[in-house]
């Protein structure tokens, strides 16, 4: 099967990167619910509708903000998928902000 | 555990939270809302897409005597006429005073309030605002109502793990904050339960994931009353394969036709006279018996062909045809795959036109209650229950805060809920993970509590679910840092299980099939209309049927 490598940052600034399995057309909630089940059980995201209405779930995807839900899973420049924090706000654990 | 006080207390920020908060504001009493996601933007209201209504702009024929009959007729005789008849009496100055605080409703291209036809209405009177995102629209309006009133305060990310009753009152909550991992008592003078429907009880919803039926859960441990909770609508067209957007619903199936694997535009078979205009219940169990029968995709589904329509699901439709197009499923081209998936409660705890429950202190609105739509709701009426109910029950909460005093409270009371919350943070050598024991409810569901029924499928279900029950007491959890999705997925999964049980209950309760309870063993509806009850005695759940009000018909 396919993996790709995701960077997220992480709370204290360190970056942790994980093999994901890949399937076509998944998105980056998709990966993000991988992570946390078969991964890592500490990672925190944000989510609700899962169909672009509530923006709840809205983070930097390679340097973009964007909708985790809506995003497809594409890798960067670097040749990873980088998820990161929006800059804006506190931060209350990992990609969660306070809303 | 400190405690902290209020007058009223709200539970769940949907439509139907927001409305009681909005609406008991208007007192100088203090509220509290909460949501265990994000404030107004958590529940099933904001993926809502229209909401039945009526106001000046109303079709001619249309008044509240042709909205209530169809409310009623919809009910398979469900319905609580006092509920609907509220419904149908409080919808135009709800909706009023919404535009008042600026709410926009769409446009047609005469510059008039566009209204459309939907499934089950007899006239148009489907109104729309931010094109067919109504619910977004709906919860910013009262969203920016609640955070502009001094009276109004507003927490997220707060689960609520008990209800707390003393003297057969409800007093309180016991909540958790996530962003913190501290546990309150919230001591109030009436508590608002508005937290939304059971979707996640499903392995495939419409719902958002925070529908894990946490308010059923809440109401029946302090002995509040569930009424009809077989009575579970299943969106007959939701997507579902690509599984990114699994669940997601299609509004436009009265424009478009569905196919079986062998060609068969199915529906003339099922409803020759409407076809695939036809209401929600009869819809699901056309789908489901295709894919019983094997005449369903390999990915256990039907196709939907909206290609003959396709200009008017782009111009009435341009999210759904959006969210669709970006997962790779071109409308205009292509068919998609489509099956039923759970969408809605439409029992609940039961409440009578003041939106009070059994228990003193305890009020309900919105999905989290029981008895208005019966055994099929008309689509569109979820948020117009929501913004009436919600309204009355804010109002009767401040009026019940106004009589009733704070008194000093035992801390013995929450003893048990301090404990649970303990254990959770000490399971660190448990065997089941928490999102595991979600996914078993999910699939035991999924196979014996979905469109179609049997005996023996609730029978076994609710075998396996005493298992999940046995599980829960070997919970694994290893993050116990804050946010941890670990310890909500665990207090989630508390609340889901006591539905579950409750649902199969009130499911083997109904010998019958009445709308949305579909059981083989019993294919054909009774003479006699009864409801089902669902009770809490010492912790074991009793069921019971009752004629409806008025007697037999």
């Amino acid at each position: 099967m396919k993996k790709i490598n995701v960077n997220i940052t992480r709370t204290d600034n360190t970056v942790s990167t994980y093999q994901v399995d890949y399937h076509q057309g998944m998105t980056v909630l998709n990966i993000l619910e991988q992570i946390y089940r078969h991964h890592d059980e500490t990672i925190a995201y944000r989510y609700s509708c899962r169909t672009g209405l509530c923006t709840t779930c809205m983070m930097m995807i390679n340097g973009k903000p964007d909708l985790s839900c809506q995003k497809t899973a594409e890798l960067g420049k670097d040749g990873n998928l980088s998820l990161a924090p929006l800059p804006k706000g506190t931060t209350i654990q990992d990609l969660v902000k306070e809303q | 555990m400190e405690t902290l006080t209020t007058d009223v207390l709200i539970i769940g920020s949907g439509a139907a939270g927001l409305s009681a908060a909005v609406y008991a504001a208007q007192s100088n009493k203090d509220v509290l809302i909460l949501d265990k996601g994000v404030i107004g933007r958590s529940g099933s209201s904001t993926g809502a897409v229209q909401i039945a209504g009526l106001g000046e702009w109303s079709d001619p024929g249309d008044h509240k005597q042709s909205y209530l009959n169809d409310i009623n007729v919809s009910g398979r005789g469900l319905s609580d006429p006092q509920l609907t008849t509220r419904l149908a009496e409080d919808i135009e100055p709800r909706l009023k005073q919404l535009i008042d605080w600026g709410l926009k409703l769409d446009k047609d291209e005469h510059k008039q309030v566009a209204i459309s036809h939907t499934s089950g209405h007899s006239v148009p009177r489907s109104l729309s605002a931010k094109k067919g995102k109504t619910g977004l629209g709906i919860t910013h309006t009262l969203r920016k109502k609640a955070t502009n009133s001094p009276h109004i305060q507003t927490w997220s990310d707060v689960i609520t793990v008990d209800l707390i009753k003393a003297s057969e009152r409800v007093i309180g909550a016991v909540v958790f904050d996530l962003t913190t991992n501290k546990t309150y008592f919230i001591q109030s003078k009436a508590v608002v339960l508005t937290t939304g429907g059971i979707g996640q009880l499903f392995p495939i919803t419409s719902n958002p994931v925070q529908a894990t039926s946490d308010g059923f859960s809440l109401g029946l441990s302090v002995g509040a009353r569930l009424i009809d909770m077989e009575q579970i609508q299943f969106y007959p067209v939701s997507i579902i394969a690509p599984q990114a957007i699994a669940g997601f619903c299609i509004s436009f199936y009265h424009y478009a036709k569905l196919f079986n694997n062998k060609e068969q535009r199915f529906m003339e078979i099922y409803q020759p006279d409407t076809l695939e205009d036809s209401t929600r219940d009869k819809l699901s169990i056309a789908i489901a018996s295709e894919i019983a029968k094997g005449n369903g995709t390999p990915n256990q589904a039907v196709w939907i062909d909206a290609r003959d329509a396709i200009e008017q699901v782009k111009r009435e439709f341009p999210h759904e045809y959006k969210v669709c197009n970006d997962r790779g499923v071109n409308l205009a081209i292509d068919r998609a795959e489509i099956g039923p998936a759970a969408h809605f409660m439409m029992g609940g705890i039961q409440i009578n036109q003041e939106a009070a429950t059994s228990v003193p202190g305890l009020y309900v609105a919105g999905e989290t209650a029981g008895g208005l739509h019966g055994g099929n709701r008309l689509g569109n009426n979820a948020l117009s229950e929501c913004i009436v109910f919600g309204a009355i029950a804010g109002m009767n909460a401040v009026k019940e805060a106004e009589r009733a005093t704070i008194l000093s409270v035992d801390p013995s009371l929450w003893k048990a809920s301090s404990e649970y919350i303990s254990h959770l943070f000490s399971a660190t050598n448990g065997r089941v993970r928490p999102f595991q024991l979600k996914d078993e409810i999910q699939a035991i569901m999924g196979q014996h509590a979905s469109v179609i029924r049997t005996t023996e499928g609730l029978e076994t279900a609710e075998k396996q679910l005493k298992r999940v029950e046995h599980n829960l007491a070997s919970i694994k959890i290893t993050n116990t840092n804050v946010y941890s999705r670990e310890l909500l997925d665990a207090i989630e999964v508390r609340h889901m299980l006591r539905t579950a049980k409750a649902i199969i209950k009130a499911s083997l309760q109904r010998q019958e099939s009445r709308g949305a309870h579909y059981i083989e063993d019993f294919p054909q509806q009774s003479e006699t209309i009864q409801h089902t009850f669902i009770n809490n005695k010492g912790g074991k759940l009793i069921a019971r049927s009752q004629p409806v009000k008025g007697g037999p018909t």
